[in-house]
Formats: structure tokens, C-alpha cells, sequence
């Protein structure tokens, strides 16, 4: 799967360097351009209404992409919220944004993480990361993890290796309740586009600019800053490696 | 319970980096001030002294954040030649450049200190002076990017902060004039004779001025994070009340700034205000310089350490 990434990142630096020439056409008319090649926009449209918190989807990421024991690319938190009788639980299933402009990819030293030209996405190269931790330190959403075999960062990637093939990530294949819709939001007529159309959505730490890709409906982004400043009663039970989410 | 992704090694990392660039541009300043150090009165001995220090803190250190590499842990030792392919915006880049180049650069500096009698005019003197005036820019450059390289993390609101790159510098150029009147004090024969009197004057008063320096950005510091709202405010609060509190005021602001700048102020002020003669006991230049190097390690410890244990790492 790895070296899938070195190869497919060959090539995007081949075409970068092919068309430097185009880029003049493509500035003078972008419009044009853009519909010669559509280059797609991945995204992810979680409907948290219909979430269970099963974590089948945690489970088939692991399975799908050899997540080591302790370390998680795709989790659901719980958030237990209220006095009785007044309590809800609701569930927030959490993965890599892949951000419109990834913080994690501007500070990367060697270039090892990158956002795809072709489709948004953002990938690391396991042979080029050195393992310095910089992207693990700027990523607002706490979504990197040293990869221990690999020495490498690593995170979701919206499962490159099935999508490329045309097939959906392992999360949204799995989805019990459907709460997972994925697809190319260049397109007018993909599920995504649909969904992102007829509801109202947000993100994960708008404030951060990171411009996320992932979406949300009707989710709960009670932190336990927030909760402790209210004072209502919050329980935040999360499956990420040892970590509290503040 | 938060898991610190930068540990022991990035911490001496910071210190000794900033130790050897501090000492290293003192060195150079204090060599090219005095006009290649052939002047009477001229700070020779000390330029000398940060010379032979300046580089060996920081290839330490350098070989210290390569342990803390994960492709290193995993067993691919050289995979860190990458950071030498690519050159672009990040702190860490640019980081990795100043570095090697300060490295070569002190070494050499160091070299032409390295003979039988160094002394103003001697054979290598041209040399020197010409590398003095690289090594000014390229130790402020490797003291200041590491709290660019940590300042850079809007994630991490205890860092995000341009002052911390002023800190930090501030901080590197008192450590190491620290690290220079250390190895002084403790290497250099008993005679107190007016010459070395005259220079540890000098220095001690400007370890003075950047102490006081050093408490002015960290009340800035502090203040701008306090008077914000949100997720900075709250990240300082973990050395206002929080887990780093006490580490914070009694480790780094009394033990490693105040208390070594009021001793300091009692032996400069005679010499200030009334021209006598300056007088420190070896014993307590020892001491100082220890305690100002102990806050220097504090500051960056206690810098790393809570910028990981708050801020957004969650939702
Ligand atoms: S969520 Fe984090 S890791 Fe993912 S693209 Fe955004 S900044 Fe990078
Ligand atoms: S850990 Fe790897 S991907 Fe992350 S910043 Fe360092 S080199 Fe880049």
C-alpha cells in the first residue's frame, strides 16, 4: 500500500513538472481548464442522527489498513451530557479531516506529507517521512500517530488503496445506520454533493481555518473546557490512545 | 493522561542548541568588538572561551532529537537524510540548514582558536574574524528558530505566541554567557589579575541586561495569553494555577532568573554606581552561572511539556 503512495506521488511530481506549461492556460482560464480534467474533491458527510456507536467502522479501519494494537485512524467518541432526567448520549465518529488547507502538510520538513492534486486527499509517504512528529504536534484534531513498524506518521486517508479502485472507504462500506456518505463533491450528482446540499452542516474547530472535509449533521461539539465553563455534567469517553480530549 | 510526542530529547535538544548558539554568537560579538580582539582591554579571553564551547553543545543536541526520530526507533537510521533533499517553508527546514551550516561554521570558528598560543593578530587571525562575522547571524538564527518552529502550532496555543521566539534568544544568549563564565571560573588559573576582573564585569552585566530582558518578554508572554480568551487563556493557566505552576515560578522565574540577577546586581553595583573594583568570589560566579543555566533548561522544559498537555489535541 505504501509503496502504491510512492508511485502514485511519482507521477503527481511528474505532472506537476509536465505542466508547469499548462499552469499559464489554466490561470487564464480556469473554468475551462477544470472541466478538461475534473480534479475531484473528496469529502465525507457523517449524519451523526443515524450513528450507533457501534464502532464497526473503527473496526473494519483497522482491519482494512493494519492499524497497530494501541493506535487508531478512525475512532467514535461518546459524549454523555445533562443532569437526569434530563441526559443524552450522542456519538461522534472522528477521522482524519483532510483539510482544505492541512496544517499538518505546511509545517512537514521533507515534503513526506502532501495533499493530492488529483483528488484532495492527504497521504503520507512512509518512505520519505523521517518520523519528526511536527505534523503530529500541528494537527488541531489530534489525528496522527507515529506509526511504530514504520517509524512514519500516519493517519487515515480515506483509504486510498479502495478508492482509487473505485470503491468506498472501509468505514463507509461497513456503516450499519448508513450514517457515512462519501463521494466527490465536483460532482452535482454524487450522494455527497446531495447531502451537503440538503442539510445543514459543520465541522470539527472551525476557528482553526483548517477548511475540513469531513462534514457533520447535527453533531455535538461539547468539549470539556466548554462543559466545565457551563457547568452542566459531561462525560467524554473517547478511544484514541491515551489521550483526554480537551 | 497526554501522551508527549516530544520528550527528554527535544528539551536538550532546546537548551544545549540555544546554550552553543548563544555562546557562539557572545564569542563572535564580543570578538568583533573589539576590533578582532586587538585592543587593550579587548575580551579575547572570552571570545576564546566561546569559541571552544560553541559547537559542542549543539552536535550534542543535534544528536539528541535524531534519537527521538520515529523512522530512527523503527530501525531505519539514515532515513533523516531527507530532511537534506527538500528545501521549503517549514521552521524544521530552514532549522535543519542554519543548523548544519552553524555546526560547520563554529567548528571551524573553534579551529582557529585551536593553537598552542591563540592571540590577537596570530596567524589565523584574519580567518577568525571573517568567521565571526558569520557566526553572529547564524547563532541568533539556530536560538531563534526553535521557538519559530514551536510559535508556528496554532494547534498548541501555549506556543503559538511570536514572543516565545524572543524568549527563547534571549534566553540562548544568557545561557550562554552563562556556559562561557562557568568554563571560566572553573578552568582559568587563581591570579585575579584587572584584565579577566574588567571582562567578567563586562560579561556579568550583560547577563544582567538580558535577565532583566528575559523577565520583561516573559511578563509579555504571559500577559497577552492571560488577557486573551479561549484556548490560549487556557493553556496558560497550566502555569497560573495549573499542573506547571509551581515548576514554572519557583524553577524558572526565582531560581533560574531572579535569584541569580539580585546576586549579580549585588557585585555589579559597586562597580556601577561607585568605580571600584569588581570583585566576584569564583565560588559565586560558579553558582550564578549554574542557577542561569538550570533556568534555561527549566524554561525549555516546562515550554515543551505544557504546550503538549493543553490546547486543542481533541475534537
Ligand atoms: S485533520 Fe489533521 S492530519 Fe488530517 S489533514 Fe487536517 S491537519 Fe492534517
Ligand atoms: S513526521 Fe513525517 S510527515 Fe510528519 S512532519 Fe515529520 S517528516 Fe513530515
Amino acid at each position: 500500500m505504501n509503496q502504491d503512495k510512492g508511485v502514485s506521488r511519482r507521477s503527481a511530481l511528474k505532472q506537476l513538472g509536465t505542466g508547469a506549461a499548462a499552469a499559464a492556460a489554466v490561470a487564464a482560464s480556469p473554468a475551462a481548464a477544470l472541466g478538461a480534467t475534473p480534479a475531484k474533491r473528496y469529502a465525507m458527510v457523517i449524519d451523526t442522527r443515524k450513528c450507533v456507536g457501534c464502532h464497526a467502522c473503527s473496526v473494519s479501519c483497522k482491519t482494512e489498513n493494519d492499524v497497530p494494537l494501541g493506535e487508531t485512524r478512525s475512532w467514535v467518541e461518546y459524549i454523555e451530557k445533562g443532569d437526569f432526567p434530563e441526559v443524552r448520549r450522542s456519538f461522534l465518529p472522528r477521522l482524519c479531516n483532510q483539510c482544505e488547507k492541512p496544517q499538518c502538510v505546511s509545517v512537514c520538513p521533507t515534503g513526506a506529507t502532501y495533499k493530492r492534486k488529483e483528488d484532495g486527499i492527504v497521504v503520507i509517504d512512509s518512505n520519505v517521512c523521517i518520523g519528526c512528529k511536527y505534523c503530529v504536534q500541528a494537527c488541531p484534531y489530534g489525528m496522527r500517530f507515529i506509526n511504530p513498524t514504520t517509524g512514519a506518521a500516519d493517519k487515515c486517508d480515506f483509504c486510498l488503496h479502495r478508492v482509487e479502485n473505485g470503491l468506498v472507504p472501509a468505514c463507509v462500506n461497513t456503516c450499519q445506520g448508513k450514517a457515512r456518505i462519501f463521494g466527490d463533491l465536483n460532482d452535482p450528482d454524487s450522494v455527497v454533493s446531495k447531502a451537503v446540499r440538503a442539510n445543514a452542516l459543520t465541522v470539527l474547530r472551525p476557528e482553526m481555518g483548517t477548511g475540513p472535509m469531513v462534514f457533520y449533521i447535527d453533531a455535538d461539539h461539547t468539549d470539556a473546557r466548554d462543559a466545565a465553563r457551563l457547568g452542566t455534567y459531561v462525560r467524554i469517553e473517547t478511544n484514541r490512545r491515551q489521550q483526554e480530549r480537551v | 493522561m497526554h501522551e508527549l510526542h516530544w520528550g527528554l530529547p527535544v528539551i536538550l535538544y532546546l537548551f544545549l542548541g540555544g546554550l552553543g548558539a548563544g555562546a557562539g554568537a557572545v564569542s563572535a560579538s564580543v570578538l568583533l568588538r573589539s576590533g578582532g580582539g586587538d585592543r587593550p582591554g579587548s575580551g579575547f579571553d572570552i571570545a576564546r572561551w566561546g569559541a571552544l564551547i560553541a559547537p559542542f553543545p549543539v552536535i550534542v543536541g543535534t544528536g539528541m532529537i535524531v534519537f527521538e526520530l520515529g523512522s530512527f526507533q523503527a530501525g531505519n537510521w539514515f532515513r533523516f537524510v531527507n530532511l537534506f533533499k527538500v528545501i521549503n517553508l517549514s521552521p524544521m527546514s530552514i532549522g535543519t540548514w542554519l543548523l548544519s551550516l552553524f555546526i560547520l561554521v563554529s567548528l571551524a570558528y573553534a579551529y582557529t582558536f585551536f593553537m598552542k598560543d591563540p592571540r590577537p593578530g596570530d596567524a589565523r587571525h584574519s580567518l577568525r574574524k571573517m568567521l565571526a562575522w558569520a557566526m553572529v547571524p547564524l547563532g541568533v538564527g539556530v536560538a531563534l528558530y526553535t521557538g519559530i518552529l514551536l510559535g508556528a502550532l496554532p494547534a498548541r496555543p501555549f506556543w503559538n505566541s511570536p514572543i516565545l521566539a524572543l524568549l527563547f534568544l534571549v534566553s540562548a544568549l544568557s545561557t550562554g554567557v552563562a556556559a562561557i563564565l562557568l568554563a571560566r571560573a572553573i578552568f582559568r588559573e587563581a591570579t585575579h589579575h584587572q584584565e579577566v576582573a574588567r571582562s567578567t564585569y563586562l560579561m556579568t552585566s550583560s547577563d544582567l541586561l538580558l535577565i532583566a530582558f528575559e523577565i520583561a518578554v516573559v511578563f509579555l508572554f504571559i500577559m497577552y495569553a492571560h488577557l486573551t480568551i479561549g484556548n490560549t487563556e487556557a493553556a496558560v493557566a497550566v502555569i497560573l494555577g495549573g499542573r506547571l505552576t509551581s515548576l514554572f515560578w519557583l524553577g524558572f522565574v526565582a531560581l533560574g532568573l531572579a535569584i541569580p540577577a539580585a546576586i549579580e546586581l549585588k557585585y555589579v553595583i559597586p562597580t556601577l554606581l561607585y568605580q571600584k573594583q569588581y570583585v566576584m568570589p569564583r565560588s559565586i560566579e560558579i553558582a550564578v552561572c549554574t542557577l542561569v543555566l538550570i533556568g534555561g533548561f527549566m524554561l525549555r522544559y516546562i515550554v515543551v511539556v505544557a504546550g503538549q498537555i493543553t490546547g486543542p489535541v481533541g475534537i
